[in-house]
């Protein structure tokens, strides 16, 4: 790359990655700088996961305090009263993080996130977000994509026994080995804005139902002024009257988002610990994948559900109009 | 991209609404989903984890979150033989820098019950196998409710699948290659296990290939890593077999007579006559004249024997692709490559013989004129020497009629060397260790196989991919561990409910290369048929009261069996082709498996298993379960 080798302890301490993904890769890495937002267990696994892989650094955000609910998921947060008193989430995680790579560069970086303005998302090579509503979803994706340079964006989101990852890459050039030869790719990705909104007639039939379920119980927070995950059971009336708007808009069946998904999801606030290893372990990937620039990206939704054990791939975009 | 359809996995009886009320604890969000009646049976899980590598590490985590063995009743028990080194850290993140040299259970287990204290967790340092039943007896796998393998190896896995089998437990088996990653559950009586369903064996180069005739850096490689293994552990440990022994040693060599003994004979005898080492310059004269063999001498006599026009037996050329016309080298001290051969075989040769290396080895002009010292005998190639040419060939040592004498002759010279040692005189084998990269180990590996690729125009390769290979080192990163054991875990639940059918679990693929994540039901065992009875590897029949033989030959004969040969492990105790054997027929099992097995029962053990070889009355041969003789 720039003439610039690994140093011997890198060299040795990344043996067996670099025997997966490359020296060159692997320097990028190392120049890598993360933003993430919202410690929940799934983002834990995650950092985890990209620490180890030795970015260059690793900024977290979150101001809220460790309560025991966080205890039932993150294992970035030991229960140790006298450990976590008086410490918010990030800045307990990133206590643990910082002993799994002492290479890695990581740290807390506290506001509210909806206020940080584009110069400071510019820092990135990737952003990170979970526990966001839907309108700071939009905008912060919003300011990623006003960057010239790409800054690569995700949410990820788990709610029991199912997860949701977005990417979105901008215009995406990237190389792929076939065999021999290695190729040149590109690809368009749709920003989320743009994604929720195509029409859900427009998709086809098969897309997952966690899909349309995550979009109503999305709507359903930002139009009842909730956090992300405040919800109960008690919310099923009010959740299925949206699903029937939703979905009389959108011209589509009520039973394509069934009662008992959307059941669970309300009820299931909580992560559940093989989930989050899952898809903290995806995502992980995703964001190396991103920052070295090889191999072929998820675009541009992943669902996962314990309860059938299915991992969909669903791309979601306007359809290429055809010419 | 995915397959196959949904099925609903939560648990298998209908449970009472107040089960899923939320009890205040950690484990809420899994009460909510699965009920408080299984939360507790996760709690008071026995459990077997093999292996506390990157795989042990994931699942530890997981294990502590979910609240696994974290009840009155639970345990978990782990066990690895491997200690932390460097490498390591990029993915087993229980690990850190200080705790580089420790055994890799004990620290695993500690910081697990830091991230939950109510673990029972007991750390062990014993590798699994048939030595250690032992430890891993009887008691201690009839207790367990389920064992997860956490391994990196196909023998391991093997083996915790056979005692599976043999308990009737459950195994969660997983592996990661890179970016890749495969979950499979076996479950008694319900799926297959591990061992049904094998990957072809690898293919290994014809021992010619490797000896005469290489083509690639990979017959280079695995020639470089035997030579070493030869030359650096296995000699001197026969070395120290000879001198511990000697006695024992001639006689166990006399018995053999064939041409493997004497060889492992002339080499013992190389060590302690003609090439023995006592100072550093012998060890210098050693690399030296081992240069001049390898890749000077041994290369003129193979192109005297088959010259570039040779022909084969058809007028073929013999010299025709995939085979490399070799040249000898030229040893010369202003080449490093050279150079840095001796350094590294003359230190090894050095270890092995317990002499201490000079500091002047470090300066080239000084090493140089040590090296330039050593005489060469010149060498002239000989007619009528046998080179192997059949790929088919397994061994290289060509037998001959004499080696029985030549073996005597051998050992009367070694009485001779033996009484001029000092006493107690022992040589230090050396086990090859590739990640310490100050102990010449990859250096010598790399400079024997390249210095071969050069004699045969092979492109050499630098010590990185060179450890890669020679180390059969596993690429791993730390994204498709998690994600393994993440579902692993998922199935773990369904494993302690306990009432699921097969079509409930799941065995999954991923490449989060591609991204690739695709699911399948696990396969159900191969049926055996016999008349009204039907079994699978997961059965055995069980005979109790003490039988005899006969009376065992008999029980199966009820059934339509016609036994014909009876084992204990690898021992004989029946066969009706042997009329002595008619005499045992009416001793009782166990007392024929103690006299002629000479088998150790222990005094907690109550039955012992015997294998039955079967015909049914059309002597087809009927492949009958394993027999549980029940004689306490």
């Amino acid at each position: 790359m720039n003439g610039e080798e690994l140093t011997e302890q890198e060299t040795a301490l990344y043996d067996r990655q670099i025997r997966v993904w490359g020296a060159d890769a692997q320097r990028r890495l190392s120049k890598s700088h993360i933003l993430v937002y919202g410690m929940k267990g799934t983002v834990a696994e995650f950092c985890k996961n990209i620490v180890l892989a030795g970015v260059g650094s690793v900024t977290l955000v979150d101001d809220r305090e460790v309560t025991e609910e966080a205890l039932s998921a993150n294992f970035l947060i030991l229960p140790d009263e006298n450990l976590y008193h008086g410490k918010t989430l990030a800045e307990v995680c990133c206590d643990s993080l910082k002993e799994f790579n002492p290479m890695v560069h990581v740290s807390v970086e506290k506001g509210d996130i909806s206020t940080f303005g584009v110069e400071f998302f510019g820092k990135f090579d990737a952003v990170v977000i979970s526990c966001c509503s839907l309108a700071k979803k939009k905008l912060i994706n919003q300011k990623c994509r006003k960057l010239p340079k790409r800054v690569a964006f995700y949410t990820v989101d788990c709610r029991g026994t199912c997860g949701e990852i977005f990417v979105d890459l901008k215009d995406y050039k990237y190389s792929k080995k076939k065999l021999e030869e290695t190729d040149e790719c590109q690809l368009e990705f749709p920003s989320f804005e743009d994604t929720i909104s195509v029409p859900w007639k427009a998709l086809p039939k098969r897309v997952s139902k966690l899909y349309f379920a995550m979009r109503v119980i999305e709507q359903f927070e930002d139009a009842e002024g909730r956090n992300p995950g405040e919800t109960s059971i008690a919310d099923l009336p009010g959740v299925l009257k949206l699903r029937k708007e939703l979905c009389e808009t959108n011209s589509v069946n009520e039973s394509q988002i069934p009662d008992a998904l959307l059941e669970r999801l309300l009820i299931g606030t909580s992560e559940y610990p093989p989930v989050c290893a899952i898809i903290g372990g995806i995502l992980g990937q995703e964001v190396i994948k991103a920052i070295s620039g090889k191999g072929d990206p998820l675009k541009n939704f992943f669902f996962f559900d314990a309860m059938d054990g299915k991992g969909l791939i669903e791309d979601i975009s306007e359809p290429k109009p055809v010419s | 991209f995915f397959y196959f359809d949904s099925v609903e996995s939560l648990p298998a009886e209908p449970l009472d609404p107040s089960d899923f009320k939320p009890l205040n604890s950690r484990y809420d969000a899994q009460i909510s989903v699965f009920g408080s009646k299984l939360q507790k049976k996760l709690e008071d899980a026995k459990v077997f984890m093999v292996g506390s590598g990157a795989l042990g590490c994931e699942f530890l985590k997981n294990l502590a979150l979910m609240g696994v063995s974290c009840g009155s009743q639970g345990k978990l028990t782990i066990t690895d033989d491997d200690v932390i080194e460097k490498s390591n850290l990029s993915r087993q993140f229980l690990f850190r820098d200080w705790n580089i040299g420790q055994a890799k259970s004990t620290v695993a287990a500690s910081a697990a019950a830091s991230i939950n204290p109510r673990l029972k967790i007991e750390a062990l340092q014993n590798r699994v196998g048939p030595e250690t039943e032992g430890v891993f007896n009887d008691t201690f796998w009839e207790k367990l409710t389920v064992v997860i393998n956490a391994l990196d190896n196909v023998n391991a896995r093997l083996y915790v699948d056979q005692r599976c089998l043999y308990f009737q437990k459950p195994l969660l088996e997983s592996g990661t290659l890179g970016a890749k990653c495969n979950t499979q559950m076996v479950i008694p009586h319900l799926t297959e296990n591990y061992g049904a369903s094998r990957d072809p064996p690898e293919k290994q180069a014809p021992m010619c290939t490797v000896h005469s005739f290489p083509h690639n850096i990979d017959h280079c490689l695995t020639w470089a890593r035997s030579e070493f293994e030869g030359l650096l552990e296995k000699t001197p440990a026969e070395v120290n077999a000879y001198l511990s022994n000697p006695v024992e040693y001639a006689s166990s060599m006399k018995n053999a007579g064939d041409a493997q003994a004497k060889d492992n004979l002339e080499r013992v005898l190389e060590c302690l006559d003609r090439e023995k080492c006592e100072t550093f310059q012998d060890c210098i004269t050693w690399a030296r004249l081992r240069f001049e063999d390898y890749f000077v001498n041994r290369v003129k006599q193979l192109i005297f024997t088959f010259p570039e026009e040779a022909a084969t037996s058809t007028g073929a050329p013999f010299w025709s692709a995939p085979k490399r016309f070799p040249h000898p080298l030229q040893f010369s001290a202003a080449d490093t490559s050279h150079l840095n051969f001796i350094i590294a075989a003359s230190i090894l040769r050095a270890e092995t013989f317990g002499i201490s290396v000079p500091d002047w080895v470090k300066n080239p002009k000084m090493l140089s004129e040590a090296v330039d010292k050593v005489i060469v005998p010149d060498f002239q190639p000989r007619e009528g020497v046998k080179i192997e040419t059949d790929e088919k060939a397994a061994s290289l040592s060509a037998a001959s009629v004499d080696d029985a004498a030549v073996i005597n002759e051998l050992l009367l010279k070694l009485e001779l060397c033996r009484n001029n040692l000092p006493s107690g005189f022992r040589m230090k084998p050396i086990s090859f260790e590739k990640d310490d990269d100050t102990n010449y180990h990859m250096d010598l590996i790399a400079g024997l196989a390249n210095m071969r690729a050069r004699n045969y125009s092979i492109p050499e390769v630098d010590k990185l991919k060179a450890k890669f290979i020679a180390g059969r080192i596993i690429p791993a990163i730390a994204t498709s561990t998690a994600m393994a054991t993440g579902l692993v875990c998922l199935e773990l639940y369904k494993v302690l409910d306990g009432a699921h059918k097969v079509e409930d679990y799941r065995n999954t693929f991923a490449n989060l290369a591609l991204p690739l994540f695709s699911i399948a039901e696990p396969v159900p065992p191969k049926v055996m048929k016999h008349r009204d009875m039907s079994w699978t590897v997961w059965d055995r029949w069980i005979l109790k009261d003490n039988p005899t033989l006969r009376e065992l030959i008999q029980w199966l004969k009820d059934k339509g069996l016609n036994a014909y040969s009876i084992s204990y492990g690898s021992c004989l105790l029946f066969n009706s082709m042997f009329p002595r054997h008619k005499e045992r027929l009416d001793k009782k099992v166990v007392d024929v498996a103690r006299e002629i097995a000479k088998a150790e029962l222990p005094p907690y053990r109550s039955h012992l298993d015997v294998v039955v070889a079967c015909e049914d009355d059309d002597d087809n041969d009927i492949d009958i379960p394993q027999v549980s003789i029940y004689y306490g």
